[in-house]
């Protein structure tokens, strides 16, 4: 069970230390269901913490998504830790961060915040619109508890909760320093990506056409790349200009393009955190393209990214014996 | 010219009779809403609240052609005319925005491509009436009924639609559609009055912007800056989704022999917007990109054009990930000096 | 004469076993489709999947990567690496509409023309059989 006190009792003696840059975690947002990202750098601040269903932002993308700014002469690199809150998925992005040398170990501090699941904010605001009330929420006992001023609202947790905490397998930290309270019962929730094979069943013209549309949509803010843990390349692909991987123009060639080469430098790394799919201003089923890789990449490599501290990169390693059946 | 009434049921005539391939309307797609032309059934949606996706991806689209070229020759192309288009059931804030951005794109030198459509254009604007959380067009001069940038206001009275006409191309598009329009009488703008008053009522959030022009350069190196563009992702959701933002960055596409030069939207939130050939950046971390965000909307084009480039409309707050709610941080600046 | 669709299939080859395996298919004199724009790497390890993603792009109807056995790489593991790689290209590719039958890997040594020959012409049959790509080239695209 989240135990707020506790969180903000560590998050102060964390963001006091000395080799200790910044703590992130959560805090109420500006209006209705929202939830923004919370830098603490005093100790005071720390009193906005909070964790809920509402906390579904991954924070673990803030580790690498940080400018590296040019140390002036004469200075030195500001070396301290940066402290982080994490979910069960969210710790998966900071070991496969580690796993790939994206960040070093010795550079972060791990609070891990075991979790009941997070909510999918379009389900919510279908229930109870978004209004100007700022909503606290809460578990209790399989249902989501919304604190509205003139009273509470119990729902059933399936009802509300994002899918990737339906099928979730790692409600606990994988990769903690500081479990802030006791883990929660892993459940029997399997995945056995329904959504992939029901689109898989389809003929490859149904395919198209599906992702046609969907694809056709996209404005290309890359708020999918930007917001994903994984997506840390200093120099992305798609702001390169020469060579020109992916033209700037938005249509259907080079939309395609965009979202084929984003899946594919997720393979064997897409955490499923969900982040992409939940930022998307279009609604595009982001996941739904990532997790076929996943389940292929679990399926013929029997790998899962950032389950193992220990293990190298899916793509920086092979197996003599690996499947080969569609080569000629 | 007199008020008009388009009865709801003759919507589908109206539509035919002026030419449906000339309309753009609002419409439902898979996971978003935008304007787009009506194709084959009337599949308008005029009870969508603000589009996704702004109508100013009609008159300066995504991408667009600039001319067409064959490599190793001179000779261009130039991209073909405009045909005329009308603009229903644009809001209100949308339509400001156009105006807004007129002043830029008019400006020295006059943009033909953004000029030609926008000439060819008869804005059909919609009264407001159900603004949603984040709306706050009254704070920065607009309103829910707002007649800027429109030729013709329509006010949805329940089973028609009141045509409040404007301007002389307004007059001309009810000429043109005849007796599909019946006349209305006062009580019918009284009506529609009393729906606009009750919008703006509904408004919930706001802001003075009065004195945030002024006061926006004394917080240059303020540390609200670094506080407010902490959980910035660097994404272009707010930017690109906004009605007035208007970035471009112009590149050069070759296939083969065949190139064409095109600009496409861009947007300052990007690490690559101001990256230098040296590598030098002058904007180098979010919190120099969300400054300039801000004050490119509530300083920078106020000293230009005396307007505010920022309509209200609430879509940077809606859909930022992070929930960077851009009227928090217009209070932090306030509060502030 | 009816015309009949003539597929362009772009293949990358790895220098050592691929390539060297054309070229004695050629020297022997073996017939096969001349529908192949070659580009030769020196490993498979080499092809960037953005490669065959860009191919389409640029007009491919089909696209053939090749390389050593597995085993036989000149750079000891270059096809291992690429073996995953298009192992979840080829996944990908279908999973959003694009016909299986347009991407193939293969492994050809320097002294399979004869093999050569026949992984040529079923790629190029295959091309044929599901006709002109289109779904996300660039110039289908009004510019």
């Amino acid at each position: 069970m989240a135990d707020l006190e506790k969180l903000i009792t560590v998050a102060k003696e964390t963001v006091s230390r000395d080799d200790v840059k910044y703590l992130i975690g959560w805090r109420q947002g500006t209006y209705g269901f929202r939830v923004s990202p919370h830098f603490i750098t005093e100790p005071e601040e720390a009193d906005k913490l909070i964790f809920s269903p509402l906390c579904s932002n991954n924070l673990a993308t803030y580790l690498t998504l940080v400018e590296k700014l040019p140390v002036p002469r004469g200075q030195e690199a500001d070396t301290r830790k940066i402290a982080l809150m994490v979910k069960g998925c969210d710790s998966r992005a900071v070991v496969q961060q580690l796993v790939e040398q994206g960040i070093k170990r010795e550079s972060v501090i791990i609070l891990g915040c075991p979790c009941q699941g997070v909510v999918d904010l379009a389900k919510v605001e279908e229930k109870f619109p978004a209004g100007l009330e700022q909503v606290a929420a809460r578990w209790d006992d399989g249902k989501i508890v919304f604190q509205f001023s003139d009273g509470e609202k119990a729902v059933p947790r399936e009802e509300v909760l994002a899918d990737k905490c339906l099928r979730c397998r790692y409600p606990n930290p994988v990769l903690a320093d500081t479990l802030l309270w006791e883990e929660v019962e892993a459940g029997s929730s399997s995945d056995e990506y329904a959504d992939v094979s029901e689109l898989e069943a389809k003929t490859p013209e149904e395919r198209w056409s599906f992702w046609e549309a969907q694809f056709s949509s996209c404005v290309r803010c890359y708020s999918c790349r930007n917001v994903c843990p994984m997506c840390y390349c200093e120099d992305c692909i798609l702001d390169r200009l020469n060579p020109t991987w992916v033209n700037r123009s938005n249509n259907i060639s080079e939309n395609t393009a965009f979202h084929l080469s984003r899946a594919f430098h997720l393979a064997g790394r897409c955490i499923e955190c969900g982040e992409c799919e939940r930022v998307c201003p279009v609604n595009i089923p982001i996941m739904t393209l990532n997790r076929k890789l996943t389940k292929e990449v679990r399926e013929k490599f029997a790998y899962e990214p950032g389950t193992d501290p220990a293990s190298k990169p899916l793509q920086a390693s092979y197996r003599p014996n690996d499947q080969e059946n569609f080569i000629l | 010219m007199d008020n008009m009434k388009l009865p709801k049921e003759k919507v589908g005539d109206f539509l035919a009779k002026l030419g449906k391939e000339k309309f753009r309307v609002p419409q439902q797609m898979e996971g978003s809403s935008k304007f787009a032309p009506l194709n084959g059934e009337s599949n308008a949606d005029f009870t969508l609240s603000n589009t996704t996706v702004p109508p100013k991806s009609i008159f300066y689209p995504q991408t667009e052609t600039l001319y067409r070229y064959n490599v190793g020759e001179t000779a261009m192309e130039a991209p073909g005319e405009v045909d005329e288009m009308i603009i229903m059931g644009i809001r209100p804030c949308d339509a400001r925005a156009l105006s807004t951005v007129d002043k830029l794109f008019t400006w020295d030198p006059v943009d033909p491509y953004y000029k030609s459509r926008r000439d060819k254009a008869t804005m059909v604007g919609l009264a407001c009436q159900e603004p949603r959380t984040n709306c706050f067009c009254t704070s920065v001069g607009g309103g829910p009924a707002s007649t800027e940038g429109l030729d013709i206001l329509m006010t949805d009275l329940g089973d028609s639609y009141l045509f409040q006409v404007l301007t002389e191309k307004g007059e001309k598009i009810c000429q043109e559609a005849g007796d599909i329009l019946v006349k209305s009488d006062d009580s019918d703008v009284q009506a529609a009055e009393k729906l606009h008053n009750d919008a703006a009522q509904k408004i919930v959030r706001g802001i003075d912007s009065q004195d945030i022009p002024e006061k926006l350069p004394q917080l240059w190196e303020s540390e609200i800056w670094k506080k407010v563009s902490d959980p910035c992702l660097g994404c272009g959701a707010c930017t690109f989704l906004c009605p007035t933002c208007h970035c471009f960055d112009i590149q050069d596409e070759v296939e083969g022999l065949e190139g064409r030069r095109c600009r496409v939207w861009d947007s300052c939130m990007f690490k690559e917007y101001t990256l230098h050939t040296s590598g030098h950046n002058p904007r180098p971390s979010r919190r120099e990109r969300t400054r300039n965000r801000i004050n490119h909307k509530y300083s920078y084009f106020v000293d230009k054009f005396g307007v505010i480039a920022c309509v209200g409309c609430g879509r940077c707050i809606n859909l930022c990930p992070v929930n960077i709610d851009i009227l928090n941080i217009l209070s932090q600046v306030k509060e502030a000096l | 004469m009816s015309e009949q669709f003539e597929p362009n299939v772009v293949a990358f080859l790895c220098n050592w076993c691929s390539y060297a395996g054309a070229d004695l298919a050629g020297t022997s004199r073996i017939q096969y489709p001349p529908n192949l724009n070659v580009i030769r790497v020196m490993c498979t390890g080499r092809i960037n999947p953005l490669f065959v993603i860009n191919a389409f792009q640029q007009g491919a109807d089909g696209v053939l990567v090749s390389g050593c056995h597995p085993g036989d790489c000149h750079y000891m593991e270059g096809n291992y690496f690429a073996r995953r790689r298009f192992t979840m290209m080829k996944e990908l590719l279908d999973y959003v509409g694009v016909d299986n039958k347009r991407f193939h890997m293969s492994w050809v040594s320097a002294s399979e023309g004869a093999k050569w020959k026949d992984v040529v012409k079923s790629t190029v049959d295959e091309a044929k059989e599901v006709g002109p790509f289109a779904q996300f080239q660039r110039n289908k695209i009004n510019w």
